[in-house]
């Protein structure tokens, strides 16, 4: 908790009515700073649910479909130590279009990194895969 | 599955395909602290607050840009309008801060710095005149600096000796820049009912009742909305509204969490979403094309005024439903330069600065970077500038003018200066007289609409 300098100023104030003559700067001060300790400790406010929820990515991926593919990516999610939380997969004649919903938060590259290296994969399998991060989806599909 | 494979793919084509991005991150400071009766010790006040704070801007939305792959093409800074905390400087003084700022602007990294500026719709004070003095010389000396003049206001009415001394400062500026195109006058703007929290340069400050230090950020996405009228091809106006508001809200909902973002890094307020559809001289990034894609020939055909006006409307309504904190300016840009819609319009002789204005009425913001022949008298400029201003003060909306009188050009010649501020050609302006009429000076009395109590 944050405690501003007016009302340090007044426990300060009281700490020094209540002593009376026995004020001395240095029990002023062990008193005022084991008060706000204590009132740290008392008063701590909840924290407040920020924006950013969890830390998870969709990963789409679509193209000519052709062995190997799936494999590719999720060896690259399980060397990055990401989580899937969710996968959905359709084949359309040739074609194949692939959607996870991957948990970054153990990840150890970045999104920004993680996107690159898929990336590199998408241009020797010859398809497309987009890495975004969820709240994007969250925030201009779901009101 | 939480979302749906429609809602995924529409994402990414907006993204990736039709290049979406946020317009601009704006960090506004408060420099009201920092004065101080030694010029120096100023001058070192305004330099660490602004490095203070803005150290890490850079960086903090180049790292927001990586999380969600949404490029963000302007990183800047708005600061208290200077004259505010430095009202007794002098010119002279006036033009060495300019130079701090700009040299804390270059050591932060950003490419402008905006709020050189001062709010003079009911007059003037000793320090608001010194500072007019010192524009075009700023203006001249510095690259990152950018001005604002506040000339009137639908509570106030119109300074029309402001009006006049201002647009001998956009003379006075082109003459001192005319070896690069009079750049100095882009980075120069006069408006009517200035709002304070605007992030877009070069209008941005940082007004005075906002706090300490605050982030807002501008949308961005003609590309995005162009696309999706093209998508219903031949549909009614009501088809299209509700098109138009669906790109919108989408844009500014992802705009709303980049801002927050980066306010979040900082570990300061997040302060509103400028939801203005911004266009730049890429192509298909044009508010010009949008508006031919609605159904004009070209702009400035007829029914181009009833085009912009739903085209804004639909803006405004999507931005307020998607976010809780619009503010800004909030509509549609039309600048010639920075669209190439725009310039090809004006190259074909379709497009006058008449019908500009008359576009202006209805949408925000106003005359934005249009050049104009460099021999053009600062009585007409001042006569354009009255126009737009009375634009403002009767419809209770800001309007702006950012107008090059191009050193030495003349109607046909164009001037180039690349980048964002693209290209504008010259345009014709009347060659009848405003003189007798801006000479007058005093003020336009604020309108009956200012009585609103």
């Amino acid at each position: 908790m944050k405690i501003s300098e007016e009302e340090l100023r007044k426990i300060t104030l009281t700490a020094i009515n209540e002593l009376g003559d026995k004020a001395s700067p240095e029990l002023v001060r062990n008193i005022v700073s084991s008060a706000v300790d204590k009132l740290g400790a008392e008063t701590e406010l909840p924290k407040t649910e920020s924006a950013v929820v969890v830390d998870r990515a969709i990963l789409t991926s679509f193209g000519l479909n052709r062995p190997g593919v799936i494999a590719r990516i999720t060896a690259l999610l399980a060397e990055a130590g990401c989580d899937l939380r969710d996968v959905s997969q359709k084949i359309m004649d040739d074609f194949y279009t692939l959607i996870m919903i991957v948990d970054l938060s153990s990840s150890k590259y970045q999104l920004k990194e993680l996107s690159e290296k898929l990336e590199k994969i998408a241009s020797e399998m010859n398809v497309k895969i987009f890495l975004q991060h969820e709240n994007l989806f969250r925030q201009m599909h779901r009101i | 599955m939480n979302y749906e494979f429609d809602e995924i793919l529409d994402t990414i084509k907006m993204t990736e395909i039709e290049h979406f991005d946020i317009r601009t991150v704006t960090l506004g400071i408060s420099l009201r602290d920092c004065y101080d009766r030694n010029l120096e010790v100023s001058k070192q006040k305004v330099y660490d607050k602004i490095i203070k704070y803005g150290k890490n801007h850079v960086k903090f939305a180049k790292e927001v840009e990586d999380r969600y792959g949404i490029s963000i093409a302007n990183k800047r800074i708005s600061i208290t309008p200077i004259s505010i905390p430095f009202d007794s400087f002098n010119r002279y003084e006036f033009i060495e801060m300019a130079k701090t700022l700009d040299k804390a602007a270059e050591d932060v990294g950003v490419d402008y710095l905006a709020g050189f500026s001062a709010l003079v719709q009911k007059g003037f004070t000793k320090g608001e005149r010194e500072l007019i003095e010192a524009i075009p010389f700023a203006l001249a000396e510095t690259k990152r600096i950018c001005s604002s003049i506040n000339v009137g206001s639908t509570k106030a009415g119109i300074n029309m000796d402001a009006v006049l001394k201002v647009a001998n400062l956009i003379k006075k500026t082109a003459e001192l820049t005319k070896d690069h195109d009079s750049i100095g006058c882009a980075k120069f703007v006069v408006f009517c009912n200035v709002p304070e929290d605007n992030p877009f340069v070069a209008g941005a400050f940082h007004g005075v009742t906002e706090p300490e230090v605050v982030l807002n950020v501008g949308i961005s996405g003609p590309g995005v909305v162009l696309d999706a009228i093209k998508s219903v091809g031949g549909a009614d106006l009501q088809t299209l509204s509700e098109v138009i508001k669906k790109t919108i809200f989408k844009i500014t909902r992802a705009g709303e969490l980049i801002g927050r973002e980066v306010a979040e890094k900082h570990g300061i307020p997040f302060g509103i979403v400028d939801i203005s559809l911004a266009p730049t001289p890429a192509e298909g990034d044009s508010i010009g094309d949008i508006l031919k894609a609605m159904g004009v020939e070209d702009v400035g055909a007829h029914g181009t005024t009833a085009a912009l006006a739903m085209l804004n409307d639909a803006v405004k309504k999507a931005g307020l439903m998607a976010s809780s904190s619009v503010g800004g300016l909030s509509g549609a840009f039309i600048p010639v330069s920075e669209d190439q819609g725009m310039i090809d319009a004006v190259k074909r002789g379709n497009l006058s600065i008449e019908k500009l204005e008359a576009m202006t009425s209805v949408c925000s913001v106003g005359l934005d970077m249009i050049a104009v022949p460099g021999e053009t008298p600062a009585t007409t400029l001042a006569g354009i500038i009255a126009d737009e201003a009375a634009i403002g003060l009767i419809n209770d909306k800001t309007t702006a003018v950012r107008v090059i009188p191009a050193y030495g050009k003349k109607v046909g010649d164009v001037v180039d200066y690349g980048g964002l501020l693209g290209l504008a050609p010259v345009m014709a302006v009347r060659e009848i007289s405003s003189a007798n009429f801006v000479n007058r000076g005093g003020k336009i009395p604020a309108p009956t609409r200012s009585l609103t109590n």
